[in-house]
């Protein structure tokens, strides 16, 4: 995806064109309903070089993807968002949006989006309700008021990008690509308009070659972000074909799809019905279910936990589904990284002996 | 439950245990009338009724130990509503309680241990850990506790409770119910209540489905009404906390919350706190401190330091300093007049959306900010608790501008509410002592 | 001497050990050095050492590196992790199945091994010092002792101070206060011994330990942590005969394995 915009020239162009720029933080919420609002979401996940300026508003046991996002607020670097959307995706950013709307600056308007720990009926229509109550916001933000086709529309959109993310998961351990080229490609969904992105996508399947097997050993990758990305490089060089994800910023968002006539049920029943998530508070069961189903369709030899330190919906999780996963002879290593730093060389240790005890 | 099991029940809980544990409770109250019986010239004896809470809670987890003989069991979470499940007979555990009582008896350290060598990370809520460990190994300070038929997880404390209790539902393979209760950043929505209410009605169904019988809506409406009862008494208890001396800290909140927190719903309760409430006046007119010299008044912000609640107290004490209220156990009674008897599922769905915990950074400022009005506080220490990320996220703003407004210092303090493996005595004892060399000033 | 026809190398964080072997897996030569900064030129210069065996223009037998500067070597020779060379070393020389610990100066690490000798699962410390060697190097030189010295005042003490914190710093500090309090260096030492063991011990059973347990690496001398191991784990530990060159000793195995391939 050599020809893919940064994230830079995407923010640009979409201004330029008279857009807005919301910044969103992890992990659920509805795109389409911001684009039909002209509104570009662009995804902050933490990572990088943000410093740790936010050190002076959270404690050290906060995880290092609040506090990046923080640090990345507090040092200018989301001065192109107009406003700020923080999904209720665990304490922390339930603690990092009520920060900004009551003791921490945020300069712009701050839109918190609660997430239901359910599926059930009840569940989607608050859901509904809480996208309709973010329509209002947007409406009085932005002067405009989209119709339902509108909405239905930009809809439409985002699930053409999804059918093609999902075909690029499909393919993931058979193309061609080293994994931080695989997950560049993939995570561009987090800022790039769903047109951009379906195109970009479709031309990268067409022209990628297509490997019969995987080069490497195949193994299934879990967690909520890819950061630092020196893991990846890791993973590859030491012999292991990521060809399964599970990842919240990527496969844990592969959404449901929805025919409900009203753009609100709809929205609200893709997120809830997409891939079972640490951060809704699925089911063990139904987690491990999922995951034993990615690893049988993709002979998946190892599971490799990429866990962000203090994150507690993840690390809830991981000894049931660890266990789960070894008593059906998948191996399974959890790594343990702060975002923000490089990866300390026992991780590598860490990966090069997995490898050296599947060889 | 069938008559021979009845039987048990009612010899091993009603005829043995209630007249041993009310023998206890004549000994202990001997004991403390004694002259000399009470060597700590910086604290005040307990309370007269003290006796009578370990003999209420003893006898919860006796009933506990025998509901296997026919008894349906629920473990729900510190914050859940509790009524319907009393209404239909349950007997009712508290996890987090159970993790407190462990860490009060020093024995969350190895249970956090046995949960961590089965793969649970260090860095997770310590009560979850020691409850886990305790799951895992069946070791426990209270003889012994009761396998759940049905969990209840109500997340407007936290969402760690939902993993939790995942965790839980995937160990027993049992029911769980949960109760989701939209985060109020602002203000409740009458859509955030009508979904609490629509997810309690479905959880009614489901506990009425392993009880065996169905929910009579005169008995639920008694125990509402006990439940709004004991939290009237409840506040009235800390309030007090207000009077100069103040005749309870919130150290001896800590213990004298239990029943507010485990038997909430229950007249025996309801009892106790008029009883505790008629001993504190009493002391009140009396003017005697809980703290022997009281110079200097504290508030206190989040969870006890449970493995430390009386190190701390003491360590307090000496300095002439009383810990007069806490936001804490505060969360137990500001929410009594939201409770309707009449209307009690209704009720239950806007009380139930409104603890501390589940409201802004902001408001827990002001909440603060009134309590050391109310309380006339010389200063707050808020405890920066590693285990509860809802509970301490913010502390650094409100820290900040509770010294700015008041003038008056505010100290973060660095712990864990029940593993004392991330505590240092040494840290914890200059930072204080510095903290309170301030407050003299 | 019989001739080397396999060489380890363990270049670890605090020391660097090579291993000659002959044909049939017997160590015949072995050095071992405190690693120094230039690690490369270290590493080269001792290669450079062995006998028979290139000279300056380096060995001309199979090499296999391992420890933290194992991608320092040529790129001619392969490198595996520590964690497959332990195993390898301990399971030749202890010829079981099992559990190996190894306390090395900045990771823990726990290996299970197969009735084959190969690993069915390991575990290793988390970022922090607390579980590692280094936590009593600290605390050691805090007291100005040497590591030896402090545990055997420990095995010497029938007392033993509890000590819950094993962050490094905290029981720095702790440690301090104590002996402020009058306690005795003795029983701090052995309660500082038995926090270590006991993180340790924990990190052993996450892995799944089995029966019987064997130690290697640099911890492996230090008696104190060694008996309060096995009391932790309920089980005795075994050592091989030289518990720290285990690691360049799997490695020069692997290597001749790989000759003879």
């Amino acid at each position: 995806m050599d020809s893919t915009p940064t994230r830079t020239q995407v923010i640009a162009e979409h201004k330029r064109s008279g857009g807005r720029i919301a910044a969103v933080f992890p992990v659920h919420y509805s795109r389409a309903l911001f684009r039909a609002f002209n509104i570009l979401p662009v995804e902050v996940w933490g990572g990088g070089r943000t410093g740790n300026a936010g050190d002076a508003h959270l404690q050290a046991y906060t995880c290092s993807v609040v506090r990046g996002v923080l640090s990345a607020h507090l040092t200018g670097m989301l001065r192109d968002a107009e406003l700020y959307c923080v999904p209720h995706t665990c304490d922390s950013l339930q603690g990092l949006g009520s920060l900004f709307l009551d003791l921490v600056d945020p300069g712009r308007p701050v839109i918190p989006i609660y997430l239901p720990r359910d599926e059930g009926p009840a569940a989607v229509a608050f859901m509904a309700s809480e996208l309709r109550a973010i329509y209002d916001r947007l409406a009085e933000l932005t002067g405009s008021r989209p119709s339902d086709a509108d909405l239905q529309r930009a809809i439409d959109r985002e699930c053409e990008a999804d059918s093609v993310l999902a075909a690029m998961l499909e393919l993931q351990g058979r193309l061609a690509l080293p994994a931080r080229a695989f997950y560049a490609a993939a995570r561009s969904r987090e800022y790039l308009p769903a047109e951009q992105f379906a195109a970009a996508g479709r031309r990268l399947l067409e022209t990628t070659v297509r490997r019969e097997e995987p080069a490497g050993v195949p193994i299934l990758l879990s967690g909520i972000v890819p950061e630092p990305e020196e893991i990846l490089d890791q993973l590859d060089a030491a012999g292991a074909s990521i060809v399964a994800d599970d990842m919240a910023c990527c496969g844990r968002r592969n959404y449901a799809m929805s025919t409900n006539s009203d753009p609100f049920g709809r929205m609200a029943e893709q997120i809830l019905g997409g891939p079972p998530d640490s951060t809704r508070g699925v089911a063990v069961e139904r987690r491990l279910a999922h995951l034993l189903s990615l690893a049988s369709a993709r002979r998946v030899r190892a599971a490799v936990f990429y866990e962000v330190k203090f994150c507690e919906p993840e690390a809830f999780y991981l000894p049931q589904l660890r266990r789960g996963l070894e008593e059906a002879g998948i191996k399974t290593l959890a790594l343990e990284v702060d975002i923000s730093e490089r990866p300390s060389h026992q991780i590598a240790t860490r990966i090069e002996a997995l490898l050296e005890t599947l060889a | 439950m069938s008559l021979a099991n009845q039987l048990r029940y009612h010899l091993n809980v009603s005829i043995v245990g209630n007249s041993v544990l009310r023998l206890q409770r004549w000994q202990g109250e001997w004991q403390m009338s004694r002259p000399g019986s009470w060597q700590n010239a910086h604290i005040a004896p307990p309370v007269a009724v003290a006796p009578r809470l370990k003999e209420l809670i003893s006898r919860h987890y006796l009933k506990g130990q025998y509901a296997h003989l026919g008894r349906k069991v629920a473990w729900v979470t510190s914050g859940a509503p509790v009524e319907f499940l009393v209404a239909l007979g349950y007997f009712v555990l508290y996890p987090e309680n159970h993790a407190a009582v462990c860490g009060i008896r020093r024995m969350s350290e190895s249970l956090c241990t046995a949960a961590e060598d089965a793969g649970y990370s260090p860095d997770l809520c310590s009560y979850a850990r020691t409850d886990i460990g305790s799951v895992l190994t069946g070791k426990t300070p209270v003889g012994k506790v009761p396998r759940p038929d049905v969990l209840v997880c109500c997340t407007n404390i936290c969402q760690t409770v939902l993993f939790w209790y995942r965790v839980l539902a995937h160990h027993f393979n049992v029911p769980l119910i949960v109760i989701d209760t939209p985060f109020l950043y602002t203000e409740a929505t009458e859509r955030a209540v009508a979904y609490v209410k629509a997810q309690l009605e479905d959880a009614v169904i489901v506990a009425e489905r392993v009880a065996g019988r169905s929910l009579g809506f005169d008995k639920l409406k008694q125990a509402t009404r006990y439940s709004r009862q004991a939290c009237e008494l409840w506040m009235k208890i800390m309030e007090c906390g207000q009077h100069r001396p103040a005749p309870i800290t919130a150290f001896d909140e800590f213990f004298h919350m239990a029943p507010i927190v485990e038997m909430r719903g229950e007249a025996f309760t309801v009892d106790y706190y008029a009883a505790l409430l008629a001993e504190l006046e009493q002391r009140k007119a009396n003017n005697i401190g809980a703290v022997t010299v009281e110079s200097k008044r504290l508030l206190w912000d989040n969870l006890p330091v449970w493995h430390r609640v009386r190190w701390l107290s003491e360590m307090l004490a000496e300095r002439q300093v009383a810990l007069v209220a806490s936001t804490y156990t505060n969360a137990w009674g500001e929410l009594a007049h939201l409770v309707d008897p009449e209307r009690p599922m209704e009720s239950a769905a806007t009380v139930y959306l409104h603890p501390i915990l589940n409201r802004g950074t902001g408001h827990k400022l002001k909440t603060m900010r009134r309590m050391v009005d109310d309380y006339q506080a010389d200063g707050v220490i808020l405890h920066s608790d590693r285990s509860c990320k809802p509970y301490s996220i913010g502390q650094i703003g409100q820290r900040n501008r509770l010294a700015d407004e008041l003038g008056a210092p505010a100290l973060l303090l660095e712990a864990d509410h029940n593993d004392p493996r991330a505590f240092s005595n040494e840290q914890v004892a200059t930072r204080l002592s510095a903290f309170l060399e301030l407050l003299e000033k | 001497m019989s001739t080397v026809v396999a060489i380890g190398a363990d270049a670890g964080s605090t020391t660097t050990k090579l291993v000659g072997i002959s044909h049939d897996g017997v160590i015949v030569w072995e050095t071992i050095e405190p690693t120094e900064p230039r690690m490369r030129e270290q590493l080269e210069r001792l290669l450079a050492t062995i006998p028979g065996s290139g000279g300056s223009a380096g060995p001309t037998v199979p090499v296999v590196a391992t420890g933290y500067g194992r991608n320092l070597v040529d790129t001619k020779h392969r490198r595996v992790t520590e964690i497959t060379c332990h195993a390898t070393g301990v399971y030749r020389s202890i010829r079981s199945s099992g559990t190996l610990i190894d306390i090395g100066g900045q990771d823990s690490k726990v290996i299970v091994i197969d009735a084959a000798g190969g690993v069915v699962n390991f575990a290793m410390n988390d970022k922090c010092a607390a579980g590692t060697g280094r936590f009593l190097e600290v605390v050691a030189a805090r007291m100005r002792e040497s590591v030896q010295d402090f545990a055997a005042l420990a095995l010497s003490s029938p007392e033993e101070v509890a000590i819950s914190n094993t962050c490094t710093v905290f029981a720095e500090s702790e440690m301090v206060s104590l002996l402020a309090q009058g306690h005795a260096i003795e029983s701090i030492s052995r309660g500082l011994h038995r926090a270590l063991a006991r993180r340790v011990a924990s990190l052993a059973r996450s892995a799944g330990a089995v029966a019987p347990l064997m130690m290697s690496g640099g911890g492996a001398h230090n008696v104190a942590l060694r008996a309060l191991l096995e009391n932790e784990l309920g089980a005795a530990i075994r050592l091989p005969a030289k518990p720290q060159l285990m690691g360049a000793y799997g490695a020069a195995l692997l290597a001749l394995r790989r000759a003879a391939a």
